[in-house]
Protein backbone atom coordinates (compact mmCIF):
# COMPACT_ATOMS: atom_id res chain seq x y z
CA UNK A 1 0.00 0.00 0.00
CA UNK A 2 1.21 3.08 -0.74
CA UNK A 3 -0.42 7.00 -0.56
CA UNK A 4 0.22 10.37 -2.41
CA UNK A 5 -0.92 13.28 -1.01
CA UNK A 6 -2.34 15.44 -3.68
CA UNK A 7 -4.27 18.57 -2.04
CA UNK A 8 -4.56 19.49 1.27
CA UNK A 9 -6.60 22.87 2.30
CA UNK A 10 -9.17 23.85 4.99
CA UNK A 11 -11.19 21.05 5.32
CA UNK A 12 -10.33 19.26 2.60
CA UNK A 13 -7.83 16.27 1.49
CA UNK A 14 -7.20 14.42 -1.57
CA UNK A 15 -4.88 11.57 -1.90
CA UNK A 16 -3.66 8.79 -4.25
CA UNK A 17 -3.87 5.17 -2.77
CA UNK A 18 -2.38 2.74 -4.53
CA UNK A 19 -1.91 -1.16 -4.19
CA UNK A 20 -5.23 -1.60 -2.27
CA UNK A 21 -8.80 -3.45 -3.30
CA UNK A 22 -12.36 -1.63 -4.01
CA UNK A 23 -13.76 -3.55 -1.06
CA UNK A 24 -10.73 -2.06 1.34
CA UNK A 25 -11.24 2.36 0.25
CA UNK A 26 -14.84 1.64 0.29
CA UNK A 27 -14.98 -0.14 4.17
CA UNK A 28 -12.63 3.38 4.94
CA UNK A 29 -14.95 5.69 3.03
CA UNK A 30 -18.24 3.90 4.96
CA UNK A 31 -16.72 4.02 8.15
CA UNK A 32 -15.39 7.81 7.66
CA UNK A 33 -19.31 8.05 6.79
CA UNK A 34 -20.89 6.16 9.53
CA UNK A 35 -18.68 5.11 11.82
CA UNK A 36 -16.54 8.03 13.32
CA UNK A 37 -17.88 9.49 16.59
CA UNK A 38 -18.57 13.24 16.42
CA UNK A 39 -19.89 15.92 19.09
CA UNK A 40 -23.59 17.46 18.15
CA UNK A 41 -26.44 18.76 20.28
CA UNK A 42 -28.71 15.88 21.07
CA UNK A 43 -31.17 16.98 23.65
CA UNK A 44 -32.43 20.78 24.47
CA UNK A 45 -34.39 21.73 26.62
CA UNK A 46 -36.05 24.91 25.91
CA UNK A 47 -37.20 27.61 29.06
CA UNK A 48 -38.40 30.30 26.98
CA UNK A 49 -39.22 30.98 23.08
CA UNK A 50 -40.98 33.91 22.62
CA UNK A 51 -39.68 34.17 19.28
CA UNK A 52 -41.55 33.37 15.52
CA UNK A 53 -39.38 29.75 15.44
CA UNK A 54 -41.09 26.74 16.82
CA UNK A 55 -39.22 25.36 19.52
CA UNK A 56 -38.81 22.42 17.30
CA UNK A 57 -37.43 23.96 14.82
CA UNK A 58 -34.77 25.81 16.66
CA UNK A 59 -33.79 22.77 18.28
CA UNK A 60 -33.41 21.11 14.82
CA UNK A 61 -30.85 24.00 13.76
CA UNK A 62 -29.05 23.46 16.87
CA UNK A 63 -28.47 19.75 16.06
CA UNK A 64 -27.46 20.42 12.80
CA UNK A 65 -24.65 23.39 14.10
CA UNK A 66 -20.99 21.24 13.61
CA UNK A 67 -19.33 21.24 17.17
CA UNK A 68 -15.54 20.90 17.52
CA UNK A 69 -14.95 17.10 18.53
CA UNK A 70 -11.85 16.66 21.08
CA UNK A 71 -9.33 13.56 20.19
CA UNK A 72 -9.66 12.38 24.00
CA UNK A 73 -12.21 13.01 26.82
CA UNK A 74 -15.74 11.86 25.98
CA UNK A 75 -16.84 8.42 25.77
CA UNK A 76 -20.34 7.45 23.57
CA UNK A 77 -23.61 7.39 26.11
CA UNK A 78 -23.84 4.12 26.16
CA UNK A 79 -20.90 2.88 26.83
CA UNK A 80 -20.70 5.23 29.81
CA UNK A 81 -20.06 4.87 33.67
CA UNK A 82 -23.49 6.51 33.82
CA UNK A 83 -24.97 3.98 31.17
CA UNK A 84 -26.34 7.08 29.19
CA UNK A 85 -28.47 8.94 31.94
CA UNK A 86 -26.02 11.51 31.18
CA UNK A 87 -22.48 12.88 33.03
CA UNK A 88 -19.80 15.36 32.47
CA UNK A 89 -17.71 12.10 30.71
CA UNK A 90 -20.31 11.71 27.55
CA UNK A 91 -22.31 15.14 27.69
CA UNK A 92 -21.26 18.56 27.38
CA UNK A 93 -24.29 21.17 28.40
CA UNK A 94 -24.31 24.71 26.11
CA UNK A 95 -26.56 27.58 27.48
CA UNK A 96 -28.04 30.47 25.33
CA UNK A 97 -29.59 33.05 26.91
CA UNK A 98 -30.68 35.67 25.06
CA UNK A 99 -33.12 38.79 25.22
CA UNK A 100 -33.55 41.20 22.54
CA UNK A 101 -33.58 44.90 23.47
CA UNK A 102 -33.28 45.84 19.63
CA UNK A 103 -34.10 43.97 16.84
CA UNK A 104 -31.16 41.02 16.20
CA UNK A 105 -30.00 37.78 15.11
CA UNK A 106 -28.72 35.14 17.33
CA UNK A 107 -25.85 33.26 16.03
CA UNK A 108 -23.95 30.09 17.09
CA UNK A 109 -21.16 31.47 18.62
CA UNK A 110 -23.95 32.80 21.38
CA UNK A 111 -23.80 29.08 22.74
CA UNK A 112 -22.17 29.31 26.20
CA UNK A 113 -20.41 25.65 26.26
CA UNK A 114 -19.09 24.27 29.51
CA UNK A 115 -16.25 22.54 27.63
CA UNK A 116 -14.55 25.20 25.85
CA UNK A 117 -12.92 21.99 23.59
CA UNK A 118 -16.62 21.40 22.51
CA UNK A 119 -17.69 24.61 20.84
CA UNK A 120 -19.82 25.12 18.01
CA UNK A 121 -16.97 25.55 14.45
CA UNK A 122 -18.63 28.24 12.77
CA UNK A 123 -19.64 31.43 14.64
CA UNK A 124 -21.65 33.22 12.31
CA UNK A 125 -24.54 30.17 12.28
CA UNK A 126 -27.61 32.22 12.62
CA UNK A 127 -29.92 30.07 14.77
CA UNK A 128 -32.94 32.69 14.69
CA UNK A 129 -33.94 36.43 14.15
CA UNK A 130 -35.39 38.38 17.16
CA UNK A 131 -37.84 41.58 17.21
CA UNK A 132 -37.54 43.72 20.37
CA UNK A 133 -38.42 42.04 23.27
CA UNK A 134 -38.40 38.40 22.40
CA UNK A 135 -36.19 36.32 24.28
CA UNK A 136 -34.94 32.85 23.47
CA UNK A 137 -33.46 30.40 27.21
CA UNK A 138 -32.20 27.26 26.52
CA UNK A 139 -29.81 24.52 27.69
CA UNK A 140 -28.42 22.19 24.90
CA UNK A 141 -26.58 18.38 26.02
CA UNK A 142 -24.37 17.67 23.26
CA UNK A 143 -23.13 14.32 23.07
CA UNK A 144 -20.61 11.64 20.97
CA UNK A 145 -22.44 9.59 17.80
CA UNK A 146 -22.73 8.06 15.01
CA UNK A 147 -23.25 8.99 11.29
CA UNK A 148 -25.56 5.56 10.94
CA UNK A 149 -27.46 6.96 13.59
CA UNK A 150 -28.34 10.61 12.65
CA UNK A 151 -26.78 12.74 9.93
CA UNK A 152 -25.75 15.55 12.38
CA UNK A 153 -22.75 13.45 13.34
CA UNK A 154 -21.02 12.46 10.34
CA UNK A 155 -17.99 14.26 10.31
CA UNK A 156 -17.59 14.35 6.79
CA UNK A 157 -19.77 16.63 3.69
CA UNK A 158 -18.29 14.75 1.02
CA UNK A 159 -16.41 11.49 0.60
CA UNK A 160 -15.95 9.64 -2.61
CA UNK A 161 -13.02 7.88 -3.97
CA UNK A 162 -12.96 6.89 -8.25
CA UNK A 163 -10.36 4.85 -9.78
CA UNK A 164 -7.32 6.23 -11.21
CA UNK A 165 -7.27 6.44 -14.51
CA UNK A 166 -4.99 4.99 -17.12
CA UNK A 167 -5.40 6.73 -20.87
CA UNK A 168 -3.52 5.63 -23.89
CA UNK A 169 -2.66 6.92 -27.18
CA UNK A 170 -1.59 4.86 -29.89
CA UNK A 171 0.53 7.48 -31.50
CA UNK A 172 0.96 5.34 -34.75
CA UNK A 173 -2.99 5.85 -35.35
CA UNK A 174 -3.51 9.44 -34.05
CA UNK A 175 -3.52 11.78 -36.78
CA UNK A 176 -3.51 15.11 -34.44
CA UNK A 177 -7.36 16.00 -35.52
CA UNK A 178 -7.79 17.55 -31.94
CA UNK A 179 -11.37 16.34 -32.02
CA UNK A 180 -10.89 14.30 -28.56
CA UNK A 181 -9.56 17.48 -27.04
CA UNK A 182 -12.81 19.25 -27.54
CA UNK A 183 -14.85 16.47 -26.58
CA UNK A 184 -13.06 16.05 -23.14
CA UNK A 185 -15.48 18.14 -20.72
CA UNK A 186 -12.41 18.22 -17.86
CA UNK A 187 -9.97 19.28 -20.51
CA UNK A 188 -7.32 16.53 -19.39
CA UNK A 189 -5.96 15.85 -23.00
CA UNK A 190 -4.16 18.65 -25.25
CA UNK A 191 -2.55 18.90 -29.05
CA UNK A 192 0.93 19.05 -29.36
CA UNK A 193 1.22 17.85 -32.61
CA UNK A 194 -0.26 14.26 -30.78
CA UNK A 195 -2.67 14.14 -28.52
CA UNK A 196 -0.72 14.18 -25.31
CA UNK A 197 -2.57 13.65 -21.56
CA UNK A 198 -2.26 17.14 -19.54
CA UNK A 199 -3.97 16.42 -16.63
CA UNK A 200 -4.45 12.62 -15.35
CA UNK A 201 -6.07 13.36 -12.59
CA UNK A 202 -8.96 15.22 -13.96
CA UNK A 203 -10.52 12.23 -15.77
CA UNK A 204 -13.45 10.77 -15.27
CA UNK A 205 -13.72 7.94 -17.36
CA UNK A 206 -16.76 9.04 -19.22
CA UNK A 207 -15.00 7.46 -22.60
CA UNK A 208 -16.43 10.99 -25.01
CA UNK A 209 -12.88 10.74 -26.06
CA UNK A 210 -12.66 7.33 -26.98
CA UNK A 211 -16.15 7.55 -28.64
CA UNK A 212 -15.28 10.92 -30.77
CA UNK A 213 -11.98 9.51 -32.10
CA UNK A 214 -12.43 8.41 -35.81
CA UNK A 215 -8.95 6.56 -36.05
CA UNK A 216 -10.03 4.50 -32.86
CA UNK A 217 -6.40 5.44 -30.88
CA UNK A 218 -7.36 6.04 -27.66
CA UNK A 219 -7.96 3.54 -24.77
CA UNK A 220 -8.98 4.90 -21.29
CA UNK A 221 -8.80 2.63 -18.26
CA UNK A 222 -9.17 2.54 -14.82
CA UNK A 223 -5.90 1.12 -13.06
CA UNK A 224 -7.44 -2.09 -10.41
CA UNK A 225 -5.84 -1.34 -7.39
CA UNK A 226 -5.07 2.66 -7.47
CA UNK A 227 -7.76 5.25 -6.05
CA UNK A 228 -7.73 8.84 -5.85
CA UNK A 229 -9.72 9.81 -2.33
CA UNK A 230 -11.59 13.31 -1.35
CA UNK A 231 -12.98 13.74 1.92
CA UNK A 232 -14.41 17.25 3.05
CA UNK A 233 -15.33 17.40 6.92
CA UNK A 234 -17.89 20.15 8.24
CA UNK A 235 -15.20 21.20 10.34
CA UNK A 236 -16.04 19.41 13.27
CA UNK A 237 -12.29 17.75 12.97
CA UNK A 238 -9.17 17.18 10.88
CA UNK A 239 -10.09 15.39 7.72
CA UNK A 240 -6.80 13.51 8.58
CA UNK A 241 -8.16 12.57 12.22
CA UNK A 242 -10.79 11.75 10.25
CA UNK A 243 -9.37 8.95 7.84
CA UNK A 244 -7.42 8.01 11.15
CA UNK A 245 -10.20 7.14 13.32
CA UNK A 246 -11.73 5.53 10.50
CA UNK A 247 -9.21 3.10 10.37
CA UNK A 248 -9.20 2.69 13.79
CA UNK A 249 -12.91 1.49 13.80
CA UNK A 250 -12.08 -1.10 10.98
CA UNK A 251 -9.23 -2.17 12.92
CA UNK A 252 -11.47 -2.57 16.03
CA UNK A 253 -13.75 -4.57 14.03
CA UNK A 254 -11.14 -6.78 12.06
CA UNK A 255 -10.01 -7.55 16.58
CA UNK A 256 -13.50 -8.25 17.42
CA UNK A 257 -13.87 -10.60 14.32
CA UNK A 258 -11.13 -12.43 15.65
CA UNK A 259 -11.68 -12.62 19.09
CA UNK A 260 -15.42 -14.30 18.13
CA UNK A 261 -14.23 -16.85 15.72
CA UNK A 262 -11.53 -17.79 18.33
CA UNK A 263 -14.36 -18.25 21.18
CA UNK A 264 -16.56 -19.98 18.33
CA UNK A 265 -13.46 -22.27 17.77
CA UNK B 1 -37.61 29.24 3.38
CA UNK B 2 -38.22 31.07 6.90
CA UNK B 3 -34.34 31.21 7.75
CA UNK B 4 -30.90 30.02 5.83
CA UNK B 5 -30.76 26.18 6.34
CA UNK B 6 -27.98 25.08 8.94
CA UNK B 7 -26.80 22.58 6.32
CA UNK B 8 -27.16 21.58 2.15
CA UNK B 9 -29.71 19.34 1.82
CA UNK B 10 -28.22 17.04 -0.21
CA UNK B 11 -24.37 16.57 1.23
CA UNK B 12 -24.28 18.31 4.63
CA UNK B 13 -21.75 21.36 4.40
CA UNK B 14 -22.11 23.71 7.00
CA UNK B 15 -23.63 27.13 4.70
CA UNK B 16 -26.13 29.02 7.03
CA UNK B 17 -22.40 31.36 8.29
CA UNK B 18 -22.11 31.94 4.68
CA UNK B 19 -25.51 33.78 3.65
CA UNK B 20 -25.03 37.10 5.15
CA UNK B 21 -21.75 37.77 3.43
CA UNK B 22 -23.03 36.34 0.14
CA UNK B 23 -26.32 38.56 0.09
CA UNK B 24 -24.50 41.53 0.79
CA UNK B 25 -21.86 41.15 -1.62
CA UNK B 26 -24.53 40.14 -4.82
CA UNK B 27 -26.51 43.13 -4.18
CA UNK B 28 -23.57 45.18 -4.20
CA UNK B 29 -23.09 44.16 -7.26
CA UNK B 30 -20.93 41.38 -7.40
CA UNK B 31 -21.64 38.30 -10.27
CA UNK B 32 -22.92 35.58 -7.71
CA UNK B 33 -20.96 32.90 -9.54
CA UNK B 34 -17.69 34.62 -8.58
CA UNK B 35 -19.09 35.28 -4.94
CA UNK B 36 -20.11 31.17 -4.53
CA UNK B 37 -16.77 30.63 -6.13
CA UNK B 38 -14.86 33.10 -3.14
CA UNK B 39 -16.55 31.17 -0.65
CA UNK B 40 -15.50 27.97 -1.67
CA UNK B 41 -19.06 26.63 -2.29
CA UNK B 42 -18.20 24.32 -5.38
CA UNK B 43 -20.63 21.59 -5.51
CA UNK B 44 -24.27 22.65 -6.96
CA UNK B 45 -26.09 21.22 -4.18
CA UNK B 46 -24.58 24.02 -1.84
CA UNK B 47 -24.69 26.26 -4.40
CA UNK B 48 -28.67 26.32 -5.01
CA UNK B 49 -28.72 26.68 -1.00
CA UNK B 50 -27.69 30.20 -1.45
CA UNK B 51 -28.87 31.20 -4.87
CA UNK B 52 -32.73 29.71 -4.27
CA UNK B 53 -32.73 31.28 -0.62
CA UNK B 54 -35.47 33.97 0.49
CA UNK B 55 -35.47 35.18 3.71
CA UNK B 56 -39.11 35.05 5.19
CA UNK B 57 -38.35 35.75 8.76
CA UNK B 58 -38.43 39.44 8.78
CA UNK B 59 -42.01 39.06 7.58
CA UNK B 60 -42.68 37.04 10.27
CA UNK B 61 -41.53 39.39 12.65
CA UNK B 62 -43.85 41.93 11.48
CA UNK B 63 -46.31 39.98 13.84
CA UNK B 64 -47.03 39.97 17.57
CA UNK B 65 -47.18 36.83 19.27
CA UNK B 66 -50.59 36.22 20.91
CA UNK B 67 -49.05 34.27 24.30
CA UNK B 68 -45.41 33.32 24.98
Amino acid sequence: MEVELLERRDNELRFIIRRVSTAFVNSLRRAAIAEVPTMAIEDVVILTNSTVLFDEIIAHRLGLIPLTTPKEGYVMPKDCVCRGSGCSKCQVRLYLDVKAEYPMVIYAESLLSDDPNVRPVYGKIPIVELEEGQSLVLEAYAQLGLGKEHAKWQPVSACAYKYYPRIDVRSDLCDGCGKCVEACAKSVLKLNDKVKVADILKCTLCGDCVETCPKGAIEVNKVDDSFIFYLETTGTMTPEDVIIKAADVLIDKAKRFVRALEEAA
Amino acid sequence: MVIIPVRCFTCGKPIGHLYEEFKRRIDMGEDPKEVLDDLNVRRYCCRRMLISHIDLIDELLKFKRIST
